[in-house]
């Protein structure tokens, strides 16, 4: 089985400073992994790399064996699904919201119904009239599980979550980790939630840039 | 009817007027005197040196005299559209241009050759301040809409990455800025349409009933003119952000900051 990400000898600048170095690890379909650091370690940099963000100045990222170029990027950002500390709704309600990717001409036509919305809202411990909330009225925690929700209808199969936990109570932190226990997913996150690092498979320690350890199932 | 003359001792007599503003200003704290004096004097050199350039151009009359004006007025347009957009000139100067150049000259055309028909269609006396007028007008417009398309695009970079992530191509994720500028654009124009006549007497029109024209001439200019802004205004803004979007973004879609000026 081929990784699903592959950082090959990566490092990224940006300001003519260096904020990745020699970045190199890979990510299996399925596996569970979090980016661990101290503040300005790269964390955000390596999923911002990963969508195409950073200019890469030196080595490949590799999405399912194909490198990252301008043509493939269109493809790795619509099979990823990006989660941030206060995501963007981008839209007046919470319908709206979930209902957006679907314009795209990428997704117009698998429009979901009704009951998808629901069926969704409730895996994730949403009640189903927040449909009819305004979208900045809602806590940011709540927002969180609204993309979360949207990467879900979009079928999506990577997600990169950037501290999704840090605004959930238990209850709610629950039934994010219930979704994401799914094998099919497959998850590269960061974060500093204890609970959250137990249950991933891998975790990545960051230092000024640098890949400093791996531990896989334990093991360094 | 002849316009009557203004008489230097009653240009300086104008000039006087200036100081109450500027007194009042000054007494309410605000130390402007510099620059209104500045501003002052800025155009009336300018002013000047355009009127002795009109003269020579009106009395030489040449299709190619002319045509180097215009071609002066929108390379000095599409420098000024760049600059007071807080874009790099080295990059767009290009897009710009033929955004303005495409759309001055077509509605410009439209309005000499298929509505006003002179004998000359390069006469000096129709095309120089009809484009002139339609320029200064699509100068601000495109202005605005540069600068509030990039503007937005900064503020809301997270939105736009957003809509990349959930699927959009780069054209579909820009889409909402861009109707924002172009709406930002054409507003003005539109609400000066709205109100021209109730609210106040359009410059050209009544320049023209001052030169001795009478009022339906005036009228019937004032409209043709006005729909040639809106028109060409519309085309340039349109045509500007579409082309400028090429430029502005890496392969990657992502915004290139060294386009943008450092405010």
């Amino acid at each position: 089985m081929s990784p699903i990400i592959r950082f090959d000898h990566v490092s990224v600048a940006a300001d003519k400073k260096m904020i990745l170095s020699d970045i190199s690890f890979a990510l299996f379909p399925g596996e569970k992994a979090v980016l661990c650091g101290k503040s300005g370690a790269g964390k955000s940099s390596v999923l911002r790399t990963l969508l195409g963000l950073q200019a890469i100045r030196l080595g490949t990222v590799y999405f399912q064996d194909i490198p990252l170029t301008p043509s493939s990027v269109q493809g790795i950002r619509s099979c990823a699904a990006y989660i941030g500390q206060e995501p963007v709704l981008g839209a007046e309600t919470v319908r709206e919201a979930l209902l957006l990717p679907f314009q795209f001409k990428t997704h117009r036509g698998h429009r979901p119904t009704e009951a998808q919305l629901i069926e969704v809202l409730q895996r994730l411990q949403l009640p189903a009239d927040i449909l009819k909330q305004e979208s900045r009225r809602i806590s940011g925690g709540e927002k969180q599980r609204i993309a979360l929700a949207r990467g879900l209808l979009l079928g999506k199969k990577l997600y990169l979550l950037d501290e999704v936990t840090s605004a959930l109570d238990a209850e709610s932190k629950q039934a994010v980790f219930d979704v994401f226990s799914d094998p099919r997913m497959t998850v590269l996150s960061i974060a500093h939630d204890a609970d959250w690092l137990q249950r991933c498979d891998i975790v990545f320690e960051l230092e000024a840039g640098r890949l400093i350890q791996e531990k896989r199932h334990g093991n360094t | 009817m002849e316009t009557l003359d203004i008489a230097l001792s009653k240009m300086a007599l104008l000039y006087g007027l200036c100081l109450l503003p500027g007194t009042l200003l000054w007494l309410v704290g605000l130390r402007l005197s510099k620059d209104i004096a500045i501003g002052i004097l800025r155009m009336s050199i300018q002013l000047a040196l355009v009127g002795i350039y009109l003269k020579i151009l009106f009395n030489l009359n040449h299709p190619g005299l002319n045509g180097l004006w215009i071609l002066i007025m929108l390379l000095v347009a599409d420098f000024s559209i760049l600059q007071r957009a807080g874009l790099k000139a080295r990059y767009f100067m290009l897009a710009t241009f033929s955004a303005i150049a495409f759309s001055i000259l077509f509605s410009t055309a439209y309005l000499v050759v298929l509505v006003i028909q002179p004998p000359l269609y390069y006469d000096a006396r129709y095309i120089v301040p009809l484009a002139g007028m339609i320029l200064g007008n699509c100068l601000q417009g495109n202005v605005i809409a540069l600068e509030r398309f990039y503007s937005s695009l900064r503020k809301n970079e997270n939105e736009y990455m957003t809509f990349l992530m959930l699927g959009a191509t780069r054209w579909e994720a820009v889409r909402p800025y861009y109707r924002d500028a172009i709406k930002a654009a054409i507003n003005p124009t539109i609400a000066s349409m709205a109100t021209m006549g109730l609210v106040s007497l359009p410059g050209m029109m009544t320049g023209q009933i001052l030169g001795g024209s009478e009022p339906w001439l005036a009228v019937k200019y004032q409209i043709a003119i006005m729909i040639c802004i809106f028109t060409s205004t519309t085309l340039a803004a349109l045509i500007n952000l579409k082309l400028s979007l090429n430029i502005a973004f890496n392969a990657f879609d992502v915004l290139r900051d060294e386009v943008i000026k450092k405010s």
